[in-house]
């Protein structure tokens, strides 16, 4: 595992209260509370409940803070709250009056949102219990702190709500990581992760990370063709890593169920990454054929809709890939977006290009799109890219655009052309004409040029003309 | 207008507009011009490998038939250019309704590459067929017959194009060069027979590149082909054996994204590449992989994607590649 690797987001992470984005009603709250508690007199309320949507700051205010301030940090996880022990561990510190010349503390329950239903019952009571008890000041998040079971919570606590971030919060966030690690990154690139983050700067960063460590730089295209939006599913990055890091089938189900891309979209992710995550080379044979398999499948139900096969098509990428690693040795790998998706985006004039030459031309040499990629078109290309003067006339035989002789002629481009003005120039023109022409003489000889190369595309042109 | 400033493709140019102008074919070309004769055919059905003439031979009848301005009496279609059996409904039920010739009574729909088209559709086309009987008759083109659903067979004259023999093929071109007045020698000619494996539009075009770039001889032929061809699909084989798949994989991709092929023809080139000398494997080895890679063409058919089967092969070709090196 390389340490060059932190998370930006825990890199990042505000030191000062004053680096917390935006939020200046909730700091100021959560502030005048925090003094009260430095200053030895506990405010009414011994917890603070922040409330809000993810990624908005409730946990970097929080760190922030302690950092600022010198407090100790005691951190909680509400899942952590169905361990006795853990619970005990905290209530023990909460309890105890720091030392004279000890840090101060601050105690962090995160997501106590999460706690749920009757078995987290005691949970709840628990941490009821602890806000009772405290010596030092508590602090809890919630994503959605309306819920009915909360309410104990809710009225024991300071509520303090913080809200989603505006777009250009985000920017300016995102722009000062881009300084900082000195990375080239579009205006209009950040603008659109930070639109796409909708309000949450974690997982703009997630996003911005992931762009910037894979491409060196952050375009607009890269962003638009990378950033999904989250929807509390795995990012294909996170859906990557939980594949390769099943260690049982219903771990690899999981992550690749747990995702918003479309099943192509999936089987393209992992289709990238097997060599990527795997080195020896009877596992990376295994996962693709595994995934291989899944493919054929969802060839399948494609061709005969037969739905009900969906399930193979995730055992075979899930489980069946993952389970594929009997010698690699599982390493932090650095996942790629799927060139191939990159390719067909960047290719895709290219691509348009040549269908319209097989459409233009392969009409008069009878045959299919199909057959002309495969068996015109290679042999055109020679022309052009060989014989600029011979292709000059190719060209104005079929009415070529400049586009399409660019594709033909790459590098001989400008050739081709001006041995076509020549061409066009040597139709117009009469050897005999010597005097100069007006100005209104050449504008009819424009005009009576793009009529005339027209009708000189030769047999089968001059055939369609008449009808 | 001389000449000499605009140039056609030679498989355009050099295409018989009639059927008096085919050389070759000769049972199938008298049987065509018996129906010029009588001004009536009954739904046509052409079968033959690529390049033997069978789409020339379409159009040549319709000419024959309407005369120059055939082709608003013939409704051009191609299976694998059109989106499916819906499409091709609607321009037939359309171009059924447009008016009819002058003396004929019938127009024509050319369906190119009809073996394209899956069982069902061809069912629906058969409807078709004998929807619209009474004004129209179909050509249909195929490369195999039996891919052709049998009621489609039965209700159409079956004509079957001959791949066409060495003398022949080598004679067009050389008639070709004379009319172009380019320099060949007789072994590059007999060279683009081979390497053109009997298709008469592959070979013409071979030609047409050829002598672009000077006298037709053998080394030129080669370099045209090699030019036309990536030679990136032998490096994919080779690179993988070598054990460097993610290199393999790269080349493999911008065969497919960059020359535009699609898997299947990857797939054929890889198969041609097995059994070539150059590619230095013990014979049994190549049973193998042609084995595989028959596996692999089948499942592009099913509608499997390109790249990650063709990824499953080359990693599959890596291990043999290890395996072939620990037993050395």
């Amino acid at each position: 595992m390389s340490l060059a690797r932190i998370p930006w987001v825990i890199k990042y992470r505000p030191k000062r209260v004053e680096e917390v984005v935006n939020q200046e009603q909730a700091k100021r709250v959560f502030l005048s509370w925090l003094r009260q508690w430095l200053s030895g007199k506990p405010p009414e309320k011994k917890a603070a409940l922040f409330y809000g949507p993810a990624g908005v700051g409730k946990t970097s205010l929080v760190e922030a803070a302690a950092h600022e301030y010198k407090l100790e940090l005691i951190e909680m996880n509400a899942s952590d709250f169905r361990r006795r022990e853990d619970i005990e561990r905290i209530a023990k510190i909460a309890a105890t009056q720091s030392s004279l010349f000890g840090r101060k503390k601050i105690i962090l329950l995160d997501e106590v949102d999460g706690i749920s239903g009757t078995a987290d019952r005691g949970g709840l009571d628990a941490i009821l219990e602890l806000i009772n008890n405290t010596r030092h000041p508590i602090v809890m998040t919630a994503n959605d702190p309306w819920d009915q079971k909360l309410k104990p919570l809710r009225d024991a606590s300071l509520m303090i709500a913080f809200n989603r971030l505006s777009e250009r919060d985000v920017v300016t966030a995102l722009k000062r990581i881009c300084e900082a690690e000195k990375i080239e990154c579009e205006r209009d690139a950040l603008k659109y992760i930070a639109q796409r983050s909708e309000g949450d700067l974690r997982s703009a960063i997630n996003d911005l990370q992931s762009i910037a460590e894979g491409y060196g730089k952050v375009t607009l295209d890269l962003a638009r063709s990378l950033v999904v939006s989250r929807d509390r599913q795995y990012t294909p990055w996170e859906m990557l890593r939980n594949l390769f890091m099943s260690k049982y089938a219903w771990q690899a189900k999981r992550a690749i169920t747990h995702t918003d891309l479309d099943y192509e979209t999936i089987l393209q992710w992992i289709n990238e990454n097997i060599p990527v995550q795997y080195s020896d080379p009877s596992d990376i044979w295994h996962a693709y054929e595994a995934l291989a398999r899944a493919d054929i499948m969802l060839a399948r139900i494609k061709r005969t809709m037969s739905w009900d096969l969906l399930s193979y098509v995730f055992d075979l990428a899930g489980p069946g890939v993952a389970l594929s690693r009997k010698r690699s040795k599982f390493r932090w790998a650095k996942y790629q977006f799927p060139q191939k998706i990159l390719m067909l985006a960047r290719t895709k004039e290219a691509r348009e290009i040549r269908n319209a030459i097989a459409e233009a031309v392969g009409k008069r040499v009878l045959v299919s799109k199909k057959k002309f990629l495969s068996d015109v078109l290679p042999f055109m290309k020679i022309l052009f890219e060989e014989r600029p003067d011979y292709a000059a006339r190719i060209a104005i035989a079929y009415n070529l655009t400049d586009n399409m002789i660019k594709y033909l002629a790459g590098a001989r481009y400008q050739a081709v052309k001006e041995h076509m003005n020549m061409l066009l120039l040597r139709m117009e023109r009469p050897p005999t004409v010597s005097k100069p022409v007006t100005t209104r003489e050449s504008k009819r000889k424009e005009s009576s040029r793009s009529v005339r190369s027209r009708s000189k595309r030769g047999g089968r042109g001059r055939q369609t003309t008449l009808f | 207008m001389s000449s000499e400033l605009v140039e056609l493709l030679w498989a355009e140019k050099y295409r018989p507009k009639s059927l008096d102008e085919i050389v070759n074919q000769e049972e199938v070309v008298n049987r065509l011009k018996k129906f010029v004769e009588e001004k009536n055919m009954p739904h046509l059905l052409f079968v033959g490998p690529p390049g033997t003439g069978k789409t020339t031979a379409a159009h040549a009848l319709a000419h024959d038939l309407y005369g120059e301005n055939y082709r608003q009496y013939m409704l051009e279609l191609n299976a694998s250019d059109e989106r499916g059996i819906d499409t091709i409904r609607t321009k037939v039920k359309e171009f059924a309704r447009s008016r009819t010739p002058p003396e004929i009574p019938f127009k024509i729909v050319l369906l190119d590459e009809a073996d394209n088209m899956t069982a069902d559709a061809q069912q629906a086309l058969r409807r078709l067929m004998e929807m619209y009987t009474a004004n129209t008759r179909f050509i249909l083109i195929a490369n195999f017959p039996s891919k052709i659903i049998e009621p489609i067979q039965s209700r159409c004259a079956l004509f079957r194009f001959t791949p066409l023999n060495k003398d022949d093929v080598i004679a067009r071109l050389k008639w070709i060069c004379e009319q172009e007045d380019c320099k060949y020698t007789v072994e590059g000619l007999e060279t683009i027979y081979e390497v053109s494996e009997g298709d008469m539009r592959r070979a013409i075009n071979i030609l047409q590149a050829a002598a672009a770039l000077g006298t037709v001889t053998p080394e030129i032929v080669y370099k045209v082909v090699g030019l036309a061809h990536p030679k990136e699909v032998r490096e994919v084989i080779t690179l993988a054996l070598e054990g460097e798949f993610m290199r393999a994989r790269e080349k493999l991709r911008s065969l497919i994204i960059s020359y535009g092929l699609s898997g299947t023809d990857v797939v054929k080139q890889i198969h041609r590449e097995i059994f070539s000398p150059e590619l230095k494997i013990p014979d049994e080895l190549r049973v193998l992989i042609a084995d595989y890679t028959g596996e692999i063409q089948y499942r592009l058919v099913e509608g499997a994607d390109d790249e990650i089967q063709l990824n499953a092969f080359i990693a599959w070709l890596t291990l043999l590649g290890q395996k072939l090196r620990a037993s050395r």
